[in-house]
């Protein structure tokens, strides 16, 4: 009787899955519904190897802003426009905003903690091998290692960078990205996060040259609800551009000595 | 015709030239080098997951008298001033068993084992060593800098390595203060001289199975070796640990990584410094053994988590609006 049920259930789960696979590679890729165009690594992933950098002013504020002296004015990346925090978090958002000459964490030189170490205006560099995406950046010599060989997330740790584990869905790496510390701020604004923060990225190629780049953040101790940002990764083709080093933390040493 | 066909014969003879080369080096010497896999695109391949190699081992012989530690280190304990406990954890972490040990100075060449130092280098690591209560005399280590090269490949507790490698590129990935070096094989030209950075503009190529990686483009924030701390009333001297030997932007180094065996990765390095150094001189040691293929390469955030010790060192609070 079971054996009977089984069969005709594949003959029907295949139409299912490829309706499945139709619809999700269709939502992935709204503008063509087709594979990404572009280079792809010998094991048929989109090849993401190479310089990449925003541009837009998401650093100073994800939200829209007015620019003034020494910050560029921005139409925001968060989707729907605000983010939808607590009532308490709104409060605390703003008194970040006033203090954020000195609260903010990168005028310490902390590492940027993830998302905001990809959208800071300096490029960042990907390698990727079959099992590992390696994001090196020029802020602060960070560094993220992305597993992509399907290992688990390690437990209860806390990391400016965080934990990241990454899985191929169709041509978009989606980034999962957990234990985070919560002394990283998302923008020069103020916009915060707890150590509950989840956040998700989905990296799309849109064309050799062009990542979509999309990413939720979940954490319920501070947002009425997860919600998301997105924003385009454009590859750096300057001929011989290779990655520097902002090393922050030099130059804090060179202004506390006075050399 | 009769020219296609000696062509064809002088292609045959450099092939087999070519082909018989490797085979007949091999003939001659007893013991077989190491040959590596390959990896996809043809490089001998040395990615994994690596740890560091002996730690306990001396930089350098000392320029002047050896130093004896002080007296209330407990009877046979013998703790050098590298140490920091390090040579004692080591030993009881059995996957580190194959390591082994070396008494010898990583100085190979010159081979007396000395840091040919120029007068002015010697001054300052003095200098360093009489103020370590200052600031700007302490080690870049401590205050979270960089490591530079070769001292990032220098064995230490506190590092452990990821290599990576992809057509065109390795890359060495350090846990050590996140460091990474992407280190491009294809001949490039180096960065314009007026670009200086602390670890300095790196471009690699293989020698058979070594990777020899040519370093250049540095500044002078970062010391050569230095791989442990001073003993307390230690003269500069009598220094065995590369603690605070400075050099100057003109430094280049050579550094060649050859797999010796699948799990070993021998290491030297020729630093060549004519402003700090009377001629070039040359480390070597085992610098990294291959890890647990699970090893994972955790956050290093040295910075982030040094606020008391800056506040020690200089009397700045960088983050007075946290408790």
């Amino acid at each position: 009787m079971r054996v009977r049920r089984v069969v005709p259930a594949a003959r029907v789960a295949t139409p299912l899955i490829l309706v499945w696979l139709a619809v999700t590679s269709a939502a992935a890729q709204p503008a063509t519904g087709a594979r990404s165009q572009g280079p792809r690594t010998p094991d048929g992933k989109p090849d993401l190897n190479g310089i990449w950098q925003v541009i837009n002013s998401a650093h100073w504020d994800i939200e829209a802003h007015s620019p003034e002296e020494g910050v560029p004015g921005g139409q925001g990346v968060v989707e729907g426009g605000t983010i939808p925090y607590q009532p308490w978090a709104l409060e605390k958002r703003k008194e970040n905003y006033a203090r954020r000459a000195t609260a903010d964490p990168l005028s310490k030189c902390y590492l940027p903690g993830v998302p905001r170490v990809t959208y800071v205006p300096l490029p960042f560099e990907i390698i990727q091998t079959p099992k590992y995406v390696v994001m090196a950046f020029e802020i602060a010599h960070a560094r993220r290692i992305i597993y992509t060989d399907g290992s688990a997330h390690v437990e209860a740790l806390e990391f400016w960078m965080g934990d990241s584990r990454g899985r191929w869905e169709g041509d978009t790496l989606v980034v999962s990205t957990n234990n985070l510390t919560d002394k990283t701020w998302l923008d020069k604004a103020g916009n915060f996060h707890s150590t509950d923060l989840h956040v998700i990225e989905r990296y799309t190629p849109a064309g050799p040259n062009h990542i979509q780049y999309e990413v939720t953040l979940e954490d319920p101790k501070v947002f009425t609800r997860p919600w998301k940002m997105s924003m385009i990764l454009y590859r750096r083709l300057e001929p011989g551009l290779q990655l520097l080093d902002y090393d922050c933390v030099s130059f804090f040493w060179k202004r506390t000595l006075g050399k | 015709m009769n020219r296609s066909v000696g062509n064809r014969i002088a292609m045959v003879a450099i092939a087999a030239t070519v082909l018989l080369a490797p085979a007949l080096a091999l003939a001659q010497s007893s013991a077989q080098p190491y040959v590596p896999p390959r990896t996809p695109d043809g490089q001998p391949d040395i990615s994994g997951m690596y740890e560091p190699g002996w730690i306990g081992q001396p930089a350098e012989a000392p320029i002047g008298a050896p130093w004896r530690p002080p007296q209330r280190t407990a009877p046979g304990r013998t703790i050098g001033p590298t140490d920091f406990g390090a040579r004692e954890a080591a030993e009881k972490d059995s996957s580190r068993a194959q390591i082994k040990p070396s008494t010898k100075p990583m100085v190979i060449d010159p081979p007396d084992g000395k840091i040919p130092m120029q007068p002015w280098v010697a001054e300052r690591r003095k200098l360093i060593y009489e103020n370590q209560d200052k600031a700007e005399h302490l080690d870049p280590r401590v205050r979270c800098l960089q490591a530079g090269v070769p001292r990032a490949n220098t064995p230490v507790y506190y590092n452990s390595y990821q290599i990576l490698q992809k057509p065109g590129y390795v890359v060495i990935v350090y846990e050590w203060n996140h460091m990474t070096r992407i280190i491009p094989l294809d001949g490039r030209p180096h960065l314009d001289a007026r670009i200086r950075l602390p670890m300095g503009d790196s471009r690699g190529r293989w020698e058979g199975n070594t990777l020899v990686v040519e370093t250049t483009n540095f500044n002078d924030d970062t010391w050569v070796l230095g791989h442990g701390a001073i003993g307390e009333g230690q003269p500069s001297s009598s220094a065995t640990s590369g603690h605070g030997i400075v050099h100057s932007p003109e430094l280049r180094v050579v550094e060649r990584f050859t797999p010796v065996d699948g799990h070993i990765i021998n290491y030297q390095a020729t630093i060549h410094d004519p402003k700090a150094f009377t001629r070039p001189f040359t480390v070597a040691f085992d610098a990294m053994v291959r890890g647990r293929s699970d090893h994972q390469i955790f956050e290093y955030a040295c910075h982030e988590g040094n606020r008391d010790g800056i506040l020690m060192a200089t009397g700045v609070d960088i983050d007075p609006t946290q408790k």
